[in-house]
């Protein structure tokens, strides 16, 4: 128990019975910037929820700066700032009354709260449109605000939830820009996100979780090791030039009778992902493979690992990225809970 | 200490939210005025019927529309409730220290500054009409704090229903099944003398009606059965009314309450 998160054997059962939480146990030290990743579902916006008092534990232990969730949670709401996944500010409200109510709110000091307010418009660029209803603020101004309301009482610990999803990807650059910096102060940072590039670039360490269980955990460079090799992405021909619906399971019957130094084959969306060691000397060899086998191939790459090969592997999915559309479809169909 | 200070600001908050939509308040109020204006003037024969027949019906209906006006007012704050869980700003709330009874005091606050505010805009209107209170300037005061009282104990109600369906339709659909109904049984309109006889019983037990003829004494100076008039404040209808609006009160706030802790926890 010596990291400023501490994790252990954490269960959540939902009251309806479903295991959203199998028994995790991570810890994160001090000044971090740790990834928190999963597909969806796999139970990390409960795990949030529980480490910012937001939701009861069902059993095993979580403290964050040696509170315990429990027993201190009025402590640990003073030194953490939480933001949720769905943007959430007052649109009722101009920016800098969302951040003045937001250090009413954390019980800091009038002249505090002014002094802050003005320094978080000017840091997130919000200044000139201060004075102005949030409800008329673009979808990446809310989200700027909602981080600066996050900030207000100087937090030792952010817990951010998506907190660039649905966003352009200026307005994405800019927070990743402005996390890093805040990292750099010495804020740690607990981040669940889709942007593998930028948790690559930015975590020291991560975790992946999935089905409630963390499945792998470590520093990025170590985890792509893990992987120790290329992975072979193959798209095949639509199937019916291919002589039936079974491309996938004829194609994975070559890789297991012809090749030896494969490591790994998984189903992607456009074919299958081979993963073997020096993974660009085989592709002549695959392709003379396939059209042996009449598996016409439409496109064939290689690359060496990243973290979304590390991804797929541990949870046998891609991450996939919600462009800025799907905000739109939330907002017209009601909001999705993960 | 900071449970007030906690208290106040969430109440500023949704003061700023009104002013900001007025469209909310002009539809709380639209029914009251319309009432007011125009359901009095249809009815004005009645006045002579009611009772003694010593009254203009406008000065015996005031009392049911500023009540009328209660119900619909403290029926919004249920929903404003549910804005605050889906939208996630009650979850944003929760992270931070902030006093957690004090987030129900500051809302239960705004409904009845705003109820009050509601009701001083229908007197004034009535005043117009050439209704003001038997009594005098005390008679006001009066209306307006059991106006208050009843608000906060119907708020009560109405975040009950929030709290436990999630849903704002919801406790608009309620609203609207149970305010004419409760209304039309009770002497908000008419006398308990102008009802079938099933319905005088029905009026009798209905707490609407226990609050509205408190709200109409101060107004009329009159008794309950409208018979007797310039009797200046009846006390005991008055101090009736308290009780029974405390107990609702009591109760519906305390579900409240208990339904707040589980949201919370």
């Amino acid at each position: 128990m010596t990291g400023i998160i501490d994790v252990s054997q954490l269960v959540k059962t939902y009251g309806d019975g479903t295991k959203a939480v199998k028994g995790i146990s991570f810890s994160v030290n001090e000044g971090e910037f740790f990834g928190f990743l999963g597909p969806n579902g796999a139970g990390k916006s409960t795990t949030i929820k529980i480490l910012t008092t937001l939701l009861q534990k069902t059993s095993g232990s979580a403290s964050v700066a040696g509170f315990d969730v429990v027993a201190d949670a009025p402590k640990i709401r003073k030194i953490i700032g939480v933001q949720n996944q769905d943007t959430v500010v007052d649109e009722d409200l101009t920016g800098r009354e969302n951040l003045v109510l937001q250090g009413q709110l954390q019980q800091m000091h009038a002249t505090a709260i002014r002094e802050r307010v003005d320094e978080l418009l000017k840091i997130v660029d919000l200044a000139d449109a201060a004075d102005k209803r949030a409800g008329f603020y673009s979808g990446g101004m809310k989200k700027r605000l909602d981080l600066a309301t996050t900030l207000v009482h100087n937090p030792k610990i952010l817990f951010l939830d998506e907190p660039t999803t649905g966003l352009d990807p200026q307005s994405r650059a800019a927070i990743w820009a402005y996390l890093k910096k805040l990292n750099e102060q010495g804020i740690t940072i607990f981040i669940t996100t889709q942007y593998l590039e930028e948790v690559d670039r930015l975590c020291r360490r991560l975790a992946i979780v999935d089905l409630g269980e963390i499945v792998a955990q470590g520093s990025p460079a170590d985890l792509k090791q893990e992987i120790g090799a290329d992975s072979i992405s193959l798209g095949f021909e639509n199937s019916s030039m291919n002589g039936g619906g079974d491309t996938r399971k004829r194609a994975r019957e070559v890789l297991q009778n012809k090749f030896d130094r494969i490591s790994n084959v998984v189903d992607s969306d456009i074919g299958l992902t081979v993963y073997a060691k020096n993974g660009s000397y085989m592709v002549p060899e695959l392709v003379r493979a396939f059209d042996e086998a009449q598996i016409r191939l439409s496109t064939i790459g290689v690359s060496s690992p990243t973290l979304d090969d590390v991804f797929l592997k541990h949870t046998g999915k891609r991450i996939r990225v919600e462009e800025v559309s799907s905000t739109n479809m939330r907002g017209m169909f009601g909001r999705r809970r993960r | 200490m900071s449970f007030f200070a906690d208290a106040f600001h969430l109440f500023v908050r949704s003061m700023k939210k009104l002013v900001r939509n007025p469209i909310l308040v002009f539809f709380s109020l639209f029914q009251p005025i319309i009432f007011l204006l125009l359901f009095t003037q249809l009815f004005s024969g009645l006045g002579r019927f009611l009772g003694a027949g010593l009254l203009s019906y406008t000065a015996f209906a005031t009392a049911g529309i500023v009540l009328q006006n209660a119900f619909s007012s403290a029926f919004q704050s249920g929903t404003a409730v549910v804005d605050d869980i889906k939208s996630g700003f009650l979850s944003k709330m929760l992270a931070t220290p902030v006093n957690r009874s004090a987030i129900l005091f500051g809302r239960l606050l705004s409904d009845v500054f705003r109820v009050v505010v509601q009701t001083v805009i229908i007197l004034i209107l009535a005043y117009a009409l050439g209704v003001f209170p038997a009594v005098g300037a005390i008679g006001y005061l009066l209306v307006i704090f059991i106006v208050a009282f009843f608000g906060l104990a119907w708020s009560g109600i109405s975040l009950a229903l929030g709290l436990k369906t999630k849903s704002a339709e919801t406790v608009f659909g309620i609203a609207g099944a149970v305010t004419f109904p409760l209304l039309f049984m009770s002497t908000a309109l008419v006398t308990a003398g102008f009802m079938p006889g099933w319905m005088q019983t029905v009026s009798t037990f209905n707490p609407v009606s226990i609050a509205v003829n408190a709200i109409r004494n101060p107004i009329t100076g009159c008794n309950v059965n409208q018979t007797m008039c310039n009797i200046g404040l009846d006390w005991n209808t008055i101090l009736q009314a308290f009780g029974v609006i405390g107990g609702i009160g009591i109760v519906t706030l305390g579900a409240t309450l208990y339904l707040f802790r589980k949201v919370v926890s």
